[in-house]
Parts: structure tokens; sequence; C-alpha cells
């Protein structure tokens, strides 16, 4: 009893030694081990979205015929419709490339767009985040903006080897700067992520919104990138005002709560957009690894 | 058997990625499946305790790998559990004091991951109180109730291992 007791201590001192030369250790050594652990739950985390994938596969395997064929029909309409939107653009694009040589505008950042699949979604009062089945391998690297659609989905935050955490725009730790639709002006706001409340959805700030700022009659107003800081493209959405916008303390200007446009929780696939060229955003956010 | 905490490491993942598809299916509503401190008690019952000292720190790591909390918060508060539960292992004798301890230990870790996580976050930590309260409560609920299926697999792979009972008298 005695040496159990005497060897409880001799314990205890040694944590408390571990513990100071963990604090002291080169960070380097403290990113290895969490890369070594997180690299032995990859694979695990494959299997899982495979499985998904899989179950996913055989469900629809499992319909009929003439299902089949009403979904082809319906996809041959859309198509038809997209082809005729696509000659469109390409008139716009044409358009946009002549006004831009005139005018000699900076070219805005360029991107390649990698598609993933979700392989985990992980929510708490003070992270909301999603695990993708693409990291390092594939060319993702942290600080990339993640996208589904023309909608903003979050930001990559750390990238392993085959996967990629991927910070929603809930998350407390997202930021950027966004327009609001319905003001002319195209004054800037700062949209950030906030602790989620208990049981409750995960929203976002809308913070700085201009005093004369009166949204759109009927409809909720829209919030979208503005492309500045070479982070995210411009003129994405990023979500919706939810309700009527609040004076703040200062009372200079109004904040209002962001509804993402989506549900962040029900995605199952995204595009990580990867710059083509390394932007300063990305260049600060290496080695951090709690942004 | 030298490397028991390892495989018992392997016998116990599925379990902590169990949690985790739980914790995916809970994303919209907050709240973290957290069964990792639960994890620790069969072990810390039989295994020696450097063992359980080593099967801990695995545990505490494998949950902060992908989150964003300080590095080693959770795997060293875990260790300490583990010095403490592997020099007191009459309080895990009997199944209602395990299930007890089992809570207990997992409202402690909960409580440990969630203050460090607020540590490193951006937003201030004053109006969480709530939200800390109803994962505590959780956390506790699942401690106690998930310890029995996970002490099952976790005693049976150390069956297979060779490592010794536990001990009838302290």
């Amino acid at each position: 009893m005695d040496q159990n007791r005497q060897g409880a201590r001799a314990s205890y001192v040694a944590l408390a030694i571990f513990v100071a030369a963990w604090i002291l250790l080169p960070s380097a050594v403290r990113r290895f081990n969490r890369e070594a652990f997180a690299e032995f739950q990859a694979p695990a985390l494959h299997l899982l979205g495979k499985s998904r994938d899989l179950a996913t596969f055989w469900e629809k395997k499992s319909r009929s015929t003439e299902e089949l064929a009403a979904a082809g029909r319906d996809l041959a309409r859309i198509n038809a419709a997209l082809e005729i939107k696509l000659n469109a653009m390409d008139d716009v694009r044409r358009e946009n490339i002549r006004l831009r040589e005139i005018t000699r505008y900076n070219v805005p950042a360029e991107y390649l767009s990698v598609v993933a699949r979700v392989a985990s979604r992980d929510s708490s009062s003070w992270w909301q985040r999603i695990v993708i089945r693409k990291g390092r391998n594939d060319g993702i690297r942290p600080g990339a903006p993640v996208v589904f659609g023309n909608t903003v989905v979050g930001r990559v935050t750390a990238v392993h080897l085959t996967t990629s955490e991927v910070d929603l725009v809930t998350s407390p730790g997202f930021r950027c700067t966004a327009y609001l639709e319905g003001d002319d002006q195209n004054r800037i706001v700062l949209v950030n992520g906030v602790a989620a409340p208990s049981l409750g959805a995960a929203k976002a700030r809308v913070s700085v919104i201009p005093h004369d700022y009166s949204m759109p009659a009927g409809q909720p107003a829209r919030v979208y990138t503005t492309g500045m800081g070479g982070v995210f493209p411009s003129r994405l959405t990023l979500g919706y005002l939810d309700g009527g916008t609040y004076s703040t303390q200062v009372g200079n200007f109004k904040e209002s709560l962001l509804l993402p446009s989506r549900d962040l929780y029900n995605l199952q696939e995204v595009s990580v957009l990867v710059p083509l060229h390394q932007n300063p955003g990305e260049a600060l956010m290496q080695g951090d690894q709690f942004q | 058997m030298g490397w028991a905490w390892l495989i018992l490491v392997l016998a116990t993942y599925p379990w902590i990625l169990g949690a985790d598809l739980a914790s995916d299916t809970l994303a919209s509503s907050s709240l973290v499946f957290f069964v990792t401190g639960a994890c620790l008690i069969a072990p810390a019952r039989r295994l020696r305790r450097w063992q359980a000292v080593l099967f801990a720190a695995c545990l505490g790591f494998l949950f902060e790998a992908r989150r964003p909390i300080p590095d080693g918060a959770l795997a060293l508060a875990l260790v300490a559990v583990a010095i403490y539960l592997s020099s007191n292992r009459q309080l895990l004798r009997t199944t209602p004091g395990m299930l007890r301890v089992a809570a207990a230990v997992n409202i402690a870790a909960c409580l440990c991951w969630f203050v460090a996580a607020a540590y490193v976050s951006p937003v201030p930590a004053g109006e969480q109180f709530g939200s800390l309260l109803l994962q505590l409560l959780f956390a506790g609920v699942i401690g106690a109730v998930g310890v029995i299926p996970i002490a099952l697999t976790q005693n049976s792979a150390m069956d297979r291992l060779g490592v010794p009972p536990a001990p009838e008298t302290p």
C-alpha cells in the first residue's frame, strides 16, 4: 500500500516535469505529434466516407428503370437550359475582358478548383468544422476558400496528407469582409463567426453595418464577398441577414446575424478554390494551427 | 505484456470513431459526443500504471488531433487522471463505483477540453456558461451509459492479451 502511494507520488512528479518540458519544447515537436495523431485517424475517416458513398451508390442502384429514365429526361432538359445560359455567359465574359483591358483593371486572383467529399462534421460552442477527403497530396493549402456553387462554406484551416479541416462560415475563427445587397454605395461590412448557443443553430455576425442602411423590402438581404484581401473571390454568397439590424453599443454602426444560405451540416461535397499563386493571407496562416 | 496499451488503443479506437460519427449527427446542435474519459476506466483497473499513462495520453492526443485545442491540454489531464485511478483501484472495484467514476472522469475531461478551447477561441467565454453546463451534463450521461459496452470490449481485448484481471483487494 505504501509502495503504491510512493509510486503514485513519483508518477505525479514525473508528470509535472513532463508538463514543464512539454511547455518548453519547440512548437515543431508538438505540431509533429498532432500531425502524427491526425494521420493515424485519416484512413478511418476515408473508410467512413467511402462507406457512406457505397451506401448511397446501392441506394441509387436500387431505383427502378422508370425512375432513372425520368431523372435522365429531367437532366437533359436542365442541360439544354444551361447550354443557353453558357452561351450568354460567354458573351458576358468576352465583354468583361474587353472592359478590363480598357480600364487596365487588375486581374483577380485565379483559382484551381478541387472537388472534395465531406468525411465528417464536428461542431461545438467553440468550433464548427468539417473534414474533407482531400489534402496536401491533392494540392490543397491552408487558407484556401471552400465553396459550394456560389456559396461560401468556409476556409481551410489545417491540411494533412489526405484530409483537410475546414472552418465553416459560422465558426468563431472565421472572418471576412462583405457587401450587403441593397447598399448602392458598396460600403464594407465585417462578417465573423460567433460561438454557437446551446442546442441552437450556429450563425455568424455581420458588424459595421452603416447606420443609414435599410434592408430591401420583402426579402432577406444577401451578404456577399468583396474579393478584397485576395482570399475569397468577389460576389460569392456568404448568407442572408437574419431579421432586423440593431444598434451596437458605440451607436455609430449596426449589427445583425448572418444565416448561412445552405445547411452547412448537410453538405456532401464542396469545392476548394486553391489560389494558383500564394496570397499574403495564406502566408500568414502557415504555421498558425489554431486559426 | 508491454505493448498491451498500444493494442488496447487500437481496440478502443472504433468507439472513438463511433463517437465522432455521433458528433457528426449532432453537429447542428453544437454538442460533442464525448467518450474519451469513459474509455479510460477499464484499462485503469487492469493495466500497470505506466501502461495506463501511455494509453491515457494516446486517447487525449487522438481527441485533440483534429480540434482547435492547445496541444496536450486534454492528454496531460487524462494522464493525471490515469495516475490517480491506477493508484486508487478500490474506486473501480464495484460496478456502481465504476459508473460513478466514469461519469466523473468524463465530465472532468470534458470540462478540460471546453476550457482549453475557450482559451484559444477569439470569442469571450462568458456567454457560454449554458453551453458548458449542457455539454457537461451530456458528457456525464454518456460516460455512465457508455462505460459498460466500452469496458466489455476493452476487457475482452485485455483477456486475449493476457493482462492479469483486476485484483480483488487494492
